[in-house]
């Protein structure tokens, strides 16, 4: 490097600041050079050297050190024990002489506590036995501004704000000048090897410990990061965040400060100086000066991805975090955790690789593409440049391995399923759950239905394919569901209930289509298909109709034309019918009387068939029964007529009770079907709602019935007999004497008898009690009178209005009930205006 | 880098296991560690908190290290070899006096590792049966140090600290037997030493920390120094 060849002279120390480079050499020269840097198209760095100036300090001694103070434009040279202070440019002394002696050696303080720029803080070890001198060192002038005196001799300082960080010859020690209080940090034997002590950062020092360790240690005195480990035999140690460059006589190693680790080694022999400066590191061996120039941040974080090092490539890209421009940080930092997902996806690290895409906020679609036709072909997705992964796709990066390809597509399931619903989604829905669909059609997840219906954002062409191809007819259906598109869907529903396609989805389609239809409020699809779903099953299909919600119903569709649509299935008519008059309760006699005739075809058709299917027919007749009890509208003589001359006589005794011809009724009840009870039952559920003499007029009625019969039946006498006792109250007992046969004995009647008795009398105590209570009520009524007609009111003209409290003129007053009065018109007066009560309240208390 | 809220250092001879204890915890396995240099460390998230766990060099090069690492610990785990009473003689030797740059109310325990070597039938201390116990468990060596032993350590460091015992976790609570090879009891150490860390820490952060000068305290003083020059 443009040096004097002579064997002698050998380099003593360097110094760069900016472009300027200074060496001092042991035959007590300077020599200044401008450095060049220029950056080859392959962004390999270089550097030339231009030489400056060199200038002789006219000693016989070496130079030892040298500092820039760009801020004053001076170096600070020392040389035989003497600071001085000479111009950066010509390397002229300043003309004022200012320098520092008895010097052995010095340093800066980069945490300067003084706030004038102005002004460097010098820090010396001192000839002086185990003295430290601080200095402020001007631009011409140099002031003393602490003298330390140390435990033991000092060999290395380094400071940082207050703190001097001291190699004592026995050990290193933390000393705060301004306050004198040390703190012992760890042994260390000075004359064994050369102590380093080298300020890292703010209040950190990275010093030389035993075995050879670099330990860091606050000046806490405290050790935030765990030691690296260089060799025994280390010269010099310099910091090129976030990495520790160590010299030894061999090697230049390099470790992370992040994680400890050696990351590199460079064969380097007879270095003897090893320094940054300003973020360049620079070795140096007796005759040469080298640069270390390190490699861009992320070109050593893409090599370490590169060689799939991920963990370290994140430590590496965390730890650089202050020392790149924000935005510029998150925008590299992010494509570097998508990275390393890919990688450890590629590995089939899922978890690893999901929670990377995570925070590294990964546009999905990456990984989707990497998955062969899972993409839609509409969507506009561009792999981002340059690429964030070496894999073409899916089939590459698993090499054919179906096993791999499978949990890859359940990896991919799963996480789509995470994302789809959070913001990383946002913009791409679509491609999202179209793959996902994909994906779930493919490996025949159940979650395929769930998808579709929920909300979703699968498109529809790319998706029916899919579907299509991998015989998923229902989901599809499904699908075109979701699309609006009820008719196709419809149609492809019915084809696999036909068996003409095949999709084993669901056992009970049918009953889904009815379901489907039911909720369908596309009045032409209910039509079209209605012929075809109570083909399959009257019962069940007709609850497209009946199951209808109710608001649909009374809009859309005319109850007449789906009675006329089911003429053909009886069993669905009979049905929907029901459901008008029972459920929805429409007063329509025209349903009421269709229903009814209904039942009773249905009912008829059923016994006169050969299979006498009695639970069937016993269900008709009580639902018969029940409609024609139960209803008041529909056309009795129509359902008379038809009942007629059939066996149904307890239908008809219902359709003449409901005609009022109650005697015809339990002529009926009794003789033609001997059934007692239900006479007695006709009699209760006739008179319901009615008056206690409409009641006794059908029991009288039934008595008469029983008792008329010409034949002594001794059956319908036990009747008559026991409809009397058990209903005593129910008849009025003269009637009944006269109609009963004088033959019968009391015993016979004695309960009823008893009960009447007791009836009677019951009935006369009370009215006499009634009696009683009304005249007493009449006489309090007297009283009352009595006492108001009381004392005769007299009023001449001395007396006067309690209103006005004027004299009477005219006859007529009035009078209140506390005695007072008044003249009509100021009655009128006060009712009218409420003012005056108070003032008439007085006055009659007054009087 | 986080800053760590509290600190746990072990301390121990050499070999007696204090990587592999933490390899165990941390990493949930246990595989051959060579000779630690220096020193290692390790964050915990433990509730809100970070706790900076050290491994510490048991050689005996390194030991004028072990003051720094120990400076301003919450909690210091002795760490010693159930199979080798010199281990636990150290502790006290070497290793106890290290600790006095710990945080005052800093805790301690200690921990006899291996216990997978030892053969547990020879635990009760009387040996009646020495045929018996070598026959039973063949492969296995015998116990060297007790639990007991360790209690009368515990007891020891008390009152070298010029603790009260009353003031202190229990002697009985705060010895522990471990293997990092088998993971017996590893995790019940680690963090029986992490909930009687956490009320330290929030002790720490309520009255500041005691060991660090915060500079920007001092500007203000050097101001009006300046002030005074002009």
């Amino acid at each position: 490097m443009l040096m004097g060849d002579k064997n002698h002279i050998n380099i003593e120390c360097i110094e760069c600041c900016g472009k300027n480079l200074y060496i001092g050499t042991n035959d007590c020269f300077i020599y200044h050079f401008m450095l060049d840097e220029k950056v080859s198209t392959s962004g390999k760095v270089t550097f030339a050297a231009t030489k400056q100036l060199h200038k002789y300090l006219g000693f016989k001694k070496p130079v030892n050190e040298l500092k820039a103070a760009s801020a004053l434009t001076r170096l600070l040279v020392l040389c035989d024990n003497t600071i001085t202070l000479v111009n950066m440019m010509n390397l002229e002394p300043v003309p004022t002489g200012a320098r520092i002696k008895g010097a052995v050696t010095f340093t800066l303080n980069e945490n300067p506590v003084s706030g004038d720029p102005f002004c460097v803080e010098v820090c010396i070890i001192s000839v002086k036995r185990r003295t430290i001198q601080m200095f402020m060192v001007f631009e011409d002038r140099v002031q003393i501004v602490k003298e330390v005196v140390t435990p033991e001799q000092p060999c290395a300082v380094a400071v940082d704000g207050y703190y001097l960080c001291l190699a004592l010859t026995t050990q290193y020690i933390i000393l705060n000048y301004n306050t004198g209080i040390s703190q012992d940090l760890f042994p260390y034997c000075s004359e064994e090897k050369r102590p380093i002590v080298k300020r890292i950062g703010r209040q950190e020092f990275l010093l030389a410990g035993p075995g050879g360790l670099g330990m860091f240690a606050t000046v806490d005195g405290i050790s935030q990061r765990a030691p690296v480990h260089w060799s025994e035999n280390v010269i010099g140690a310099a910091l090129c965040f976030p990495y520790v460059v160590a010299l030894d006589e061999e090697f230049i190693t390099v470790h992370s400060m992040l994680d400890q680790q050696q990351k590199q080694t460079l064969p380097f022999k007879e270095g003897h100086i090893l320094q940054d400066f300003e973020g360049k590191v620079i070795v140096a061996t007796n005759k040469g000066v080298y640069i270390l120039v390190p490699l861009p941040l992320e070109k050593q974080i893409q090599d370490l991805l590169a060689s799939h090092r991920v963990e370290e490539a994140l430590v590496l890209a965390k730890g650089a975090r202050r020392n790149i421009p924000k935005e510029k940080f998150q925008v590299m930092y992010k494509r570097i955790l998508q990275q390393a997902g890919f990688i450890q996806f590629a590995q089939l690290q899922f978890l690893e690789a999901k929670e990377l895409f995570r925070s590294g906020q990964l546009d999905v679609r990456e990984l989707i593409s990497l998955y062969p036709f899972l993409l839609p072909t509409s969507s506009s997705f561009i792999r981002s440049h340059p690429p964030l992964h070496e894999y073409a796709d899916l089939n590459q990066l698993t090499q054919g391995d179906q096993e791999k390809m499978i949990k890859c597509k359940r990896f991919l399931m799963s996480y789509l399923n995470e994302v789809r619903s959070t913001e990383v989604a946002n913009g791409y829905k679509e491609d999202i759950d179209t793959a996902l669909l994909k994906l779930y059609a493919e490996a025949n997840h159940e979650s395929l239905l769930d998808l579709l219906v929920s909300e979703n954002f699968c498109l529809l062409t790319d998706s029916a394919a899919w579907l299509e191809k991998h015989k998923k007819y229902f989901a599809l259906g499904l699908l075109y569901h979701y699309n609006g598109q009820d008719a196709a869907a419809l149609q492809l529903w019915v084809q696999i209930v036909d068996g003409d396609i095949e999709d084993s989805t669901r056992s009970d389609l049918y009953e889904y289509v009815v379901d489907f239809l039911t909720f369908c409020s596309d009045r032409d699809l209910v039509w079209k298909y209605s012929e075809w779903v109570l083909q399959k099953n009257e019962e069940v299909g007709v609850q497209i109709f009946t199951k209808r919600p109710s608001e649909e119903q009374e809009k859309n569709i005319n109850p007449d034309d789906i009675i006329s649509c089911l003429n053909k299935y009886p069993k669905a008519r009979i049905k929907y019918l029901e459901h008008l008059v029972l459920e929805r309760k429409i007063e329509k006699e025209k349903y009421h009387t269709h229903l009814a005739a209904l039942y009773l075809e249905a009912i008829l058709q059923l016994k006169s068939g050969t299979t006498d299917n009695c639970v069937e027919t016993v269900e008709l007749l009580l639902k018969l029964r029940s409609l024609l009890q139960k209803s008041d509208l529909y056309r009795i003589h129509f359902i008379l007529d038809k009942i007629r001359g059939t066996d149904l006589h307890m239908e008809s005794a219902i359709l003449y009770g409901k005609l009022e011809e109650h005697e015809k009724a339990l002529h009926i009840l009794v003789h033609e079907l001997k059934d007692f009870g239900a006479a007695e039952e006709y009699c209760v559920w006739n008179s319901e709602n009615r008056d206690l003499q409409y009641r006794r007029r059908l029991f009288h009625m039934l008595l008469s019935v029983y008792l008329r019969a010409d034949t002594s039946d001794c059956a319908l006498v036990m009747a008559a007999v026991d409809l009397l006792n058990n209903h005593a109250a129910e008849f009025d007992a003269a009637l009944v004497l006269q109609l009963v046969p004088d033959s019968w004995s009391v015993q016979l009647l004695s309960p009823f008898l008893s009960g009447a008795v007791r009836q009677s009398i019951h009935t006369k105590r009370m009215t006499q009690v009634a009696l009683g209570l009304a005249q007493a009520e009449n006489l309090i009524y007297k009283y009352e009178k009595v006492k108001h007609k009381g004392t005769p009111i007299l009023l001449s003209d001395k007396k006067v209005c309690q209103v006005c409290q004027n004299p009477f003129c005219e006859p007529a007053f009035v009078r209140y009930p506390n005695g007072g009065m008044v003249h009509t018109h100021c009655a009128a007066s006060r009712h009218l205006n409420s003012s005056v009560t108070p003032h008439s309240s007085r006055s009659s208390s007054e009087t | 880098m986080k800053k760590p809220d509290g600190k746990v250092v072990l301390l121990g001879d050499m070999n007696v296991g204090k990587t592999s204890l933490l390899h165990r915890y941390m990493e949930r396995r246990f595989q051959d560690t060579v000779s630690t240099v220096g020193g290692a460390f390790y964050l915990k998230q433990w509730g809100p908190y970070n706790i900076s766990i050290w491994d510490t060099a048991g050689r005996e090069q390194f030991h004028g290290l072990g003051s720094m690492y120990c400076r301003g610990a919450a909690a210091v785990i002795l760490t010693y070899d159930v199979n080798s009473l010199q281990s636990l003689v150290e502790l006290e030797d070497r290793f106890l006096a290290l600790t006095d740059s710990a945080s005052a109310d800093c805790i301690f325990a200690i921990v006899g590792n291996k216990v997978d070597l030892s053969d547990d039938c020879a635990s009760p201390p009387d040996e009646h049966r020495p045929e018996k116990a070598a026959a039973g468990c063949s492969s296995k060596v015998r116990k060297q140090v007790r639990v007991e032993d360790a209690i009368a350590l515990y007891k020891k460091i008390l009152k070298y600290k010029m603790l009260d015992e009353k003031d202190v976790p229990a002697a009985e609570k705060m010895c522990f037997e471990t293997s990092a090879k088998t993971g017996y009891k590893v995790d019940y150490l680690f963090e029986t030493v992490f909930d009687m860390v956490v009320p330290i820490i929030v002790r720490q952060k309520a009255e500041g920390p005691p060991q660090t000068v915060d500079i920007t305290d001092y500007k203000p003083a050097k101001r009006t120094k300046s002030g005074c020059c002009a």
